[in-house]
C-alpha cells in the first residue's frame, strides 16, 4: 500500500494541475513534459519554466515522437542538474534513461520522476495520416477497462512492464473507473510525497497493482506471445533474415532513434565499414554479384549484439524505419530471451550493473564445455 | 536549366533503336546480358528485385543470371544509387569495367559526388534512362502488387499519371538534356572540349517509343565504342524521341514554375517555414538518405551542440518553455546551406521522413534558386568546379554594398 494523492479532476486535467503546482510553489525549477505543437495534433517534449506554457502541456497525450530518456541524457550528459526539475515519461522512456544512466550517459540526480501505468501510444504514422483522431478517442475507454487499445504500437500492445518501477510518482489510468472524475497519484517515495505537501487533493491509501492490472498483464502477455509466435512463422535462419531486412536503405534511423543507441559515431557508419575497391572486387569474384551499399543485415546483426540486453521495447525504431521493418518486434523477441537468460529486466533498478559490465566466473559453463 | 541552354554541338541525334518486343525491362536486360557476354563490361550495376519480396536493392553483377531479376526503371527509388556507387569506389578506383545503369537524378548525385573527391569514376561507365519519377516509398509497400499496376500507366502515359512523388511530379531534368554540359560563351572553344565532356557514355530513351521501341544513345566516343561492341549501328535517327522529349520537357517546366510559386506561398518566412518542421522528430533519416550529405558525422550528431544543464534552463526561461530535442529547425538549415547547392531533387530525403515532412520539395525549391544565382547546375559536367570552391573577384557585389538608406 501506497499513500495516494487524488485530486477531483479528470486524469489529464489532474496531471496538468498537479505540474503547475509543482511549478508555481516553486518546489522545481522546470518540467520536462509532452507538449502540443499545433491543432494537427503534433507533440514535443519541451522544458516548461513558466507556469502559463503549462496550458499546451499533454503529459499523458500517448504519442512518443522520441524515448525522452535519450532526451534526459542528453540533457545530464555534461553534468547533473542542480536544481530540481520534474519530468514525465512513460515506463520504457524512464527504463531507458537508467539503463543509459548505468552507461554513464547522464545523470538521476534532482529529477523528480513522474510517470503512468501506461496503456501505450499510438505510431507515429498514425499521426501524420491523421488517423490517431479518430483512435485517440477511445484510448482512455480502453485504458480504464484494462484493455489493449486498438492500433498502438505493436510492442506496446505487447508490453507487460506498463507499471513503472522507478518513479517517484505515478500516475494511475491502467483499469481506473473513475479516470474521468480523478486523478489517482501514487506516491512511491519519500521524494514523491515531500513534493506533494501542499498539492491539491486529499491522500488516500491504495494499493497500485489491483485485479485489473493483473488483467491487463495477462492480456499483453498473451499478445506478446502472439506476436512472437507471429514472427516466428516467417521463418528463421539466414534467408528468413535477408528476406525480412530486404527493404533496408541502410539509412540506420532506427539506430539514430534507438534511446540504447548512444554511440556518436556508429561503428558502422566508421571507416571500419568502407572497403577498398579491391575486397569489394574480390567478393563480387566469389559470389557472382554483391549488394550495394555492403553489410546491410551485419549491422542489425551487430547493433543488436550491443545494445539488446538494454532493450526497452519502446517502438521507436520501427515507427522511424521507411520501409516498414517490424525492427521492434524483432529487436523486443530477442532482447526477452537474452534478458530471461542473464535474469535481467533492463532499467528496473539502478542499481543492478549491465549484465556485460559485470563479470561471474560460474556463468554459462555449458558453453565452454 | 532549359533546353535551349544546352549546347546544341552536345545533343546527340543518331543513335540505335532497338526493338521492344518482349517489353522494355527485358530488351534492355538482354542488352546488358549481351553486354557481359562480349565482355564491354566486367560488371555491371543495376537494382535487382531481392528473392521471395517486393523490395529492390543495388546489385553489382557478373553472373549473368542475376539480371533475371534486374529492373533498370524500378517504381520505387530505394537507396539513391549515387550512393551505391559510392559505397564501391570511395576508397579508390575500381579495376574492372563497370556500367552503371541509373535515374539522371542519380547521374547527377554521381557526379556530384566525384567532385567532392567520394567516388571515383575511372572505369565506371555511367549509363542514364528516362525517367517518369519514381512513387513515394510508401505507397509502394503498403500495396506492391497494386502499385506495380500504376506504374505500368506512369510509363505509358509519361508525366500525367500523378501518382509519383512530387519532386519527380515537377522534376524537368528526366532526360539526357539535364545531363548535357551547357553552352558556355566564356571559355574558348578548345578549352570547352577538354573540360566540357559529358559524364555519361550511353543514354537509354524511352520517350517516343510507345513501349515497342527503345533508344540508345551515345553520347561519347567511349559510348560509340559500347554501341559498336555491342553490333549495334548507331546511324538512327532520333527525331521521334527528341521531340518528346522537349515535349514533356515543356509541359514539366511549367508544371514545375506554377507548383514552386505555390509552395514558396507556403513556406516563406520564419514562421511558416518553422510550422513546416513542427512535427520534426530529429531522426536525421533525410540526411542519412541523401547522397550529398556524405559527413561520415554530422556536425548535429557530433555532440558539439550538447550544452550543460544551466544553459538549457536558462534558454528555457528566456522563452517559458523549450523544445527538445534541441535544434531541429537548425539541423534543417545548416544541412541546407552545406548540401543544397549540389540537391539534385531527388526526393528521396521525403521518402525516408517518418512524419511526412515535405522535405525534398522544399529543399528542391531552395536549390533551384541558390543554383540560379551561382549559374550552377549540380552532376552535369565532373571538371566543373563547385560553386563555393572557387572564388571569383567579382561575383555579388550586392551583398557586399549595404542599400542605401532614406
Amino acid at each position: 500500500m501506497s499513500n495516494v494523492l487524488k485530486i477531483k479532476k479528470g486524469v489529464e486535467q489532474g496531471a496538468n494541475e498537479l505540474l503547475k503546482f509543482l511549478l508555481e510553489s516553486e518546489k522545481v525549477k522546470g518540467i520536462f513534459t509532452l507538449r502540443k505543437m499545433n491543432e494537427n495534433g503534433a507533440v514535443s517534449y519541451s522544458l516548461i519554466t513558466h507556469p502559463k506554457e503549462l496550458q499546451n502541456a499533454v503529459p499523458l497525450f500517448p504519442l512518443m515522437p522520441v524515448n525522452a530518456g535519450k532526451i534526459l541524457s542528453g540533457f545530464t550528459l555534461k553534468k547533473a542538474i542542480n536544481e530540481p526539475i520534474a519530468a514525465v515519461l512513460r515506463s520504457c522512456e524512464l527504463r531507458a534513461f537508467i539503463e543509459l544512466i548505468k552507461r554513464t550517459q547522464g545523470s538521476l540526480e534532482n529529477f523528480l520522476l513522474i510517470s503512468s501505468t501506461c496503456g501505450g501510444v499510438y505510431p507515429l504514422k498514425s499521426l501524420t495520416d491523421g488517423t490517431y483522431k479518430e483512435q485517440v478517442s477511445q484510448y482512455w475507454e480502453s485504458a480504464k477497462n484494462a484493455e489493449i487499445s486498438s492500433d498502438i504500437r505493436p510492442t506496446c500492445a505487447a508490453c507487460e512492464y506498463f507499471i513503472p518501477q522507478q518513479a517517484d510518482m505515478t500516475i494511475a489510468i491502467v483499469g481506473k473507473n473513475d479516470l474521468q472524475q480523478e486523478c489517482s497519484i501514487f506516491l512511491n517515495t519519500k521524494k514523491g510525497e515531500e513534493f506533494t505537501i501542499g498539492a491539491p487533493g486529499n491522500i488516500v491509501s491504495e494499493d497500485i497493482d489491483t485485479k485489473e492490472t493483473a488483467k491487463l498483464r495477462e492480456k499483453r502477455q498473451e499478445q506478446k506471445k502472439k506476436l512472437f509466435d507471429e514472427l516466428e512463422k516467417n521463418g528463421s535462419g539466414i534467408k528468413a533474415l535477408v528476406k525480412t531486412f530486404a527493404a533496408c536503405l541502410s539509412c540506420h534511423g532506427c539506430s539514430k532513434a534507438c534511446p540504447i543507441c548512444y554511440c556518436t559515431l556508429c561503428d558502422f557508419d566508421s571507416k571500419t565499414h568502407e572497403y577498398l575497391p579491391s575486397s569489394h572486387e574480390i567478393e563480387l569474384e566469389q559470389k557472382g554479384g554483391i549488394r550495394l551499399p555492403p553489410g546491410t543485415i551485419f549491422f542489425h546483426i551487430g547493433r543488436m549484439i550491443h545494445m539488446v540486453v538494454s532493450c526497452v521495447n519502446c517502438g521507436m525504431c520501427s515507427d522511424v524505419c521507411p520501409v516498414n521493418i517490424p525492427v521492434s518486434t524483432i529487436f523486443s523477441k530477442v532482447g526477452d530471451s537474452l534478458q530471461k537468460l542473464f535474469d535481467y529486466l533492463p532499467g528496473k533498478d539502478i542499481e543492478e550493473p549491465v549484465p556485460f559490465g559485470t563479470y561471474k566466473e560460474e556463468e554459462f559453463t555449458e558453453i565452454g564445455e | 536549366m532549359t533546353a535551349t541552354q544546352i549546347d546544341s554541338n552536345k545533343m546527340p541525334t543518331k543513335g540505335a533503336i532497338v526493338s521492344a518486343e518482349e517489353g522494355i525491362n527485358k530488351t534492355i536486360v538482354d542488352i546488358f546480358k549481351k553486354s557481359l557476354e562480349k565482355k564491354c563490361f566486367d560488371a555491371i550495376l543495376i537494382p535487382v528485385r531481392v528473392p521471395e519480396t517486393e523490395a529492390y536493392a543495388w546489385v553489382l553483377l557478373k553472373d549473368q543470371s542475376l539480371l533475371d531479376e534486374a529492373n533498370p526503371l524500378p517504381p520505387i527509388i530505394s537507396v539513391q544509387g549515387a550512393k551505391a556507387l559510392r559505397s564501391l569506389t570511395k576508397r579508390g578506383k575500381m579495376t574492372q569495367n563497370i556500367a552503371a545503369i541509373l535515374r539522371p537524378c542519380e547521374i547527377r548525385a554521381a557526379v556530384e559526388l566525384s567532385k567532392l573527391k567520394q567516388i571515383h569514376l575511372d572505369n565506371i561507365s555511367l549509363i542514364s534512362i528516362d525517367c517518369p519519377g519514381a512513387m513515394p516509398l510508401s505507397d509502394y509497400l503498403a500495396d506492391p502488387e497494386k502499385s506495380k499496376k500504376i506504374y505500368k500507366n506512369v510509363l505509358e502515359k509519361w508525366g500525367e499519371n500523378n501518382s509519383v512523388r512530387p519532386v519527380c511530379h515537377i522534376c524537368n531534368r528526366f532526360s539526357l538534356p539535364s545531363l548535357l554540359p551547357r553552352k558556355s560563351e566564356e571559355t574558348s572553344p578548345v578549352e570547352q572540349d577538354e573540360a566540357n565532356l559529358p559524364s555519361i557514355d550511353l543514354h537509354i530513351g524511352l520517350l517516343g517509343g510507345n513501349q515497342e521501341k527503345i533508344f540508345l544513345i551515345p553520347v561519347n566516343p567511349k559510348g560509340r565504342k559500347i554501341l559498336e561492341e555491342l553490333e549495334l549501328k548507331s546511324d538512327d535517327s532520333l527525331d521521334i524521341w527528341q521531340t518528346k522529349v522537349s515535349e514533356v520537357q515543356d509541359k514539366k517546366e511549367k508544371i514545375r514554375k506554377e507548383f514552386n510559386l505555390e509552395l514558396k506561398e507556403k513556406i516563406e518566412g520564419q514562421e511558416k517555414l518553422t510550422a513546416m518542421f513542427n512535427e520534426c522528430i530529429n531522426c536525421h533519416n533525410c540526411m542519412r538518405v541523401c547522397p550529398i550529405c556524405y559527413c561520415q558525422q554530422c556536425f548535429f550528431d557530433s555532440g558539439a551542440l550538447t550544452l550543460s544543464p544551466e544553459t538549457y534552463l536558462s534558454r528555457s526561461e528566456k522563452k517559458g518553455a523549450l523544445r527538445f530535442p534541441l535544434d531541429t529547425m537548425l539541423f534543417h538549415l545548416g544541412r541546407m546551406s552545406h548540401m543544397v547547392l549540389s540537391c539534385v531533387s531527388c526526393g528521396v530525403c521525403e521518402d525516408a521522413c517518418p512524419m511526412s515532412i515535405p522535405v525534398a520539395q522544399i529543399f528542391s525549391l531552395v536549390a533551384d534558386q541558390t543554383q540560379k544565382s551561382f549559374d550552377y547546375a549540380p552532376g552535369i559536367n565532373k571538371e566543373e568546379p563547385l560553386p563555393l570552391q572557387d572564388f571569383l573577384e567579382d561575383e555579388f557585389h550586392e551583398v557586399e554594398t549595404p542599400k542605401e538608406v532614406n
